[in-house]
């Protein structure tokens, strides 16, 4: 914004003097006194009509997509999508505001675990989630720690952990929409997200 | 960018008015019937008025001229967004239209029906007239008449380079000029909010899950909930975008697939990843410090798993650091920058549940600062305060901690679940997340210090982690 206003002060004096202004690179002249509008600060008590010129609002171009190197996603990859639309691999749930691992969650994981034995070559994310209550914030770390309960589980039930990765997610993206308990408890969940084969 | 600059400053300076009369001593008088009167070397009862903070004099808004048929709907628009931005600050008191709308509308400031005014109130009227400059260009004037003077006292105020195009982003302009003449404040009648929200309604990119929610992107809007604009187009989530200074860059997280930081300079140029996320690190909450120049986030690289710490990182991409090392079994994150850039708020859970703490920003000197309930999420204001989201008895509210009195207080009412607070550059309202209206996650601004006007800002989808932008020019 300084610029701009050292550009206005050059052609506003460009102009008294010529009377014709072409169009000039900025000058490096230090910034006025700090009213937005060139000419208008130090007009408070003056007699006369107080003057600016409305500079144009900042223009902001949004991302193009084609730009981003994003595209490289692995989850883009058509086989990858099908397994996970009905994925053999199956979700462990959570308690409220807990990262503890019951008998039913071990017992999924267990089941797991065989079929990455199976899939020799398979990597898999597990997405850690939370229901909405509690800070984003919390529940990104909350998510975390899900996660990371259950790569270990996994591991310890002899899963190389260079094919398992962690993420949370938090309470950002939920499986289900509802605001009740039985919403809340299918989000609170670790989840397994086959991303390569 | 420079180069539009040039080219339309280049037709603008052609119409710049440079006023070439000394600057005369207190007098704001326009002395109409006589003009070779000296102006008045006392205050003035319209200088009063509109110079002294004390007094919240009562504004009338005259429909305003347009000049030209084509010119009526932005005539219509820039009265009221004026309006609208002058109650925001509540420095003036505007009257309803309803309450006018019967006063016969005049066209010079002496022949203003002053009787009519009088009667509901008014000590002041607004009269506005636009004028079509050529060029696509709009010029306005704006005249606040004194009505006890009746026409004997006027304050005029006139721009030029006004487009129909960007009508209220003029208005906007001409009232954050009215309040920095008038009472010496930053208005924030140009500033923008950054957030987060679900209304693109997009499925994500390798979610084929059903009921699964959809992507989350970044989006911005006018301070006042107009002019949405989707910035990100990404398909995944975005979240968490924060403004740099002058408002010429953004920083948000992006699940790509991992969580990283990306930083945006709005111009269309493409994004940059400073803290260089991996497979196996997620960064998040990124915030750019008050010069710009570094990145302070949460990330769980180098730590324990599933503990976050905060990382600070220059936006070129190096000196990457942690600035809360040594944590192994705690979680730090969240972090805001103090104004002066040397300290960071951030959350913590070392003492066993979140709350805010303060450190200087190569991580020495931490302090806790809140006590009561659990606290996430501080966001720091030039007026010397600390907002933060506050949690207790199962319910969320906006506290706010004055630095210099060392007591924090509720600001919000316990109405819906109220989040994330962001406050303005002048410290004069937070922006928040509420769920007051309808259920979803709405954007909602409330006036600090007395908590009072609680508005809503957005109507549509789930908005989140919204960040204010610096005043064009500032900080």
């Amino acid at each position: 914004m300084k610029r701009l206003h050292a550009l206005l002060l050059v052609l506003g004096t460009a102009a008294a003097i010529s009377g014709c202004v072409k169009s000039t690179k900025p000058a490096n002249t230090p910034a006025p006194a700090p009213s937005l509008f060139p000419g208008s600060a130090s007009t408070r008590g003056s007699a006369t009509p107080v003057s600016g010129e409305v500079p144009p609002p900042p223009v902001v171009i949004p991302m193009d997509p084609s730009v981003t190197a994003l595209s490289s996603n692995p989850l883009n990859n058509a086989s990858v999508v099908d397994i996970n639309k009905d994925s053999p691999l199956r979700a462990v749930f959570f308690a409220y505001d807990s990262d503890a691992l019951d008998d039913a969650a071990r017992a999924t994981m267990s089941a797991n675990a065989d079929v990455l034995r199976k899939y020799g070559t398979w990597v898999v994310t597990v997405e850690g989630h939370c229901d909405e209550r509690g800070t984003a914030e919390y529940n990104l770390a909350l998510g975390d720690r899900r996660a990371q309960a259950v790569k270990n589980y996994m591991v310890s039930l002899g899963v190389p952990a260079d094919r398992l990765k962690t993420v949370s997610y938090g309470s950002e993206f939920p499986f289900a929409p509802g605001h009740d308990e039985k919403s809340w408890s299918e989000n609170r969940r670790g989840h397994f997200m086959l991303t390569a084969k | 960018m420079t180069r539009g600059f040039v080219a339309v400053a280049g037709l603008m300076a052609a119409s710049v008015l440079i006023s070439a009369a000394p600057a005369q001593p207190d007098s704001d008088v326009y002395a109409l019937q006589d003009p070779q009167t000296p102006p008045r070397q006392n205050p003035t009862e319209l200088s009063v008025l509109l110079n002294n903070p004390g007094s919240h004099p009562k504004i009338g808004f005259q429909p305003f001229a347009a000049g030209a048929p084509a010119l009526a709907d932005a005539a219509t628009t820039i009265a009221e967004v004026l309006a609208a931005d002058l109650e925001y600050e509540r420095e003036f008191y505007i009257i309803a239209r309803k309450a006018s709308a019967g006063i016969p509308v005049a066209s010079t400031p002496q022949t203003l029906p002053f009787a009519q005014w009088t009667d509901i109130g008014a000590d002041l009227v607004m009269m506005g007239s636009l004028r079509d400059a050529g060029g696509g260009k709009v010029e306005v004037q704006v005249k606040l008449v004194s009505v006890k003077s009746a026409g004997g006292g006027v304050r005029e105020f006139s721009y030029g380079g006004c487009t129909a195009a960007s009508i209220r982003y003029c208005a906007h302009s001409i009232a954050d000029d009215m309040h920095k003449q008038l009472r010496n404040l930053e208005g924030v009648a140009r500033t923008k909010l950054a957030y987060t929200s679900d209304r693109d309604g997009e499925t994500s990119v390798g979610r084929p899950i059903d009921n699964a929610a959809s992507g989350k992107e970044i989006h911005l809007m006018d301070y006042d909930g107009a002019g949405d604009q989707r910035y990100t187009r990404l398909r995944r989530l975005s979240i968490a975008p924060t403004w740099g200074p002058d408002a010429r860059s953004l920083v948000f997280a992006s699940y790509a697939p991992m969580p990283d930081i990306f930083l945006a300079t709005l111009d269309g140029r493409p994004l940059t990843r400073p803290a260089q996320g991996t497979d196996f690190i997620s960064n998040t909450t990124p915030v750019l410090s008050p010069d710009g120049t570094k990145i302070a986030f949460t990330s769980t690289r180098g730590g324990s798993s599933g503990y976050y710490d905060v990382w600070v990182v220059n936006r070129d991409g190096s000196n990457l650091h942690n600035v809360t090392p040594g944590t192994d079994r705690s979680s730090e994150g969240a972090p805001t920058w103090s104004p002066d850039g040397t300290r960071l708020a951030l959350t913590s859970d070392r003492t066993g549940t979140n709350q805010v703490f303060i450190m200087n920003a190569d991580g020495t000197g931490l302090e806790r600062r809140t006590f009561a309930g659990k606290a996430d999420r501080p966001t720091w204001s030039k007026l010397g305060y600390i907002a933060y989201t506050l949690e207790r008895a199962g319910g969320h509210d906006i506290a706010v901690l004055d630095l210099a009195r060392g007591e924090p207080r509720v600001l919000t009412d316990g109405v819906g679940s109220c989040r994330q607070p962001t406050a303005a550059p002048n410290g004069r309202h937070i922006v928040f997340v509420t769920t007051r209206w309808g259920g979803k996650e709405h954007l909602a601004s409330i006036d600090y210090p007395d908590g009072k006007f609680i508005r809503q800002l957005t109507t549509q989808g789930n908005n989140t982690y919204p960040n204010w932008s610096p005043s064009p020019g500032g900080k």
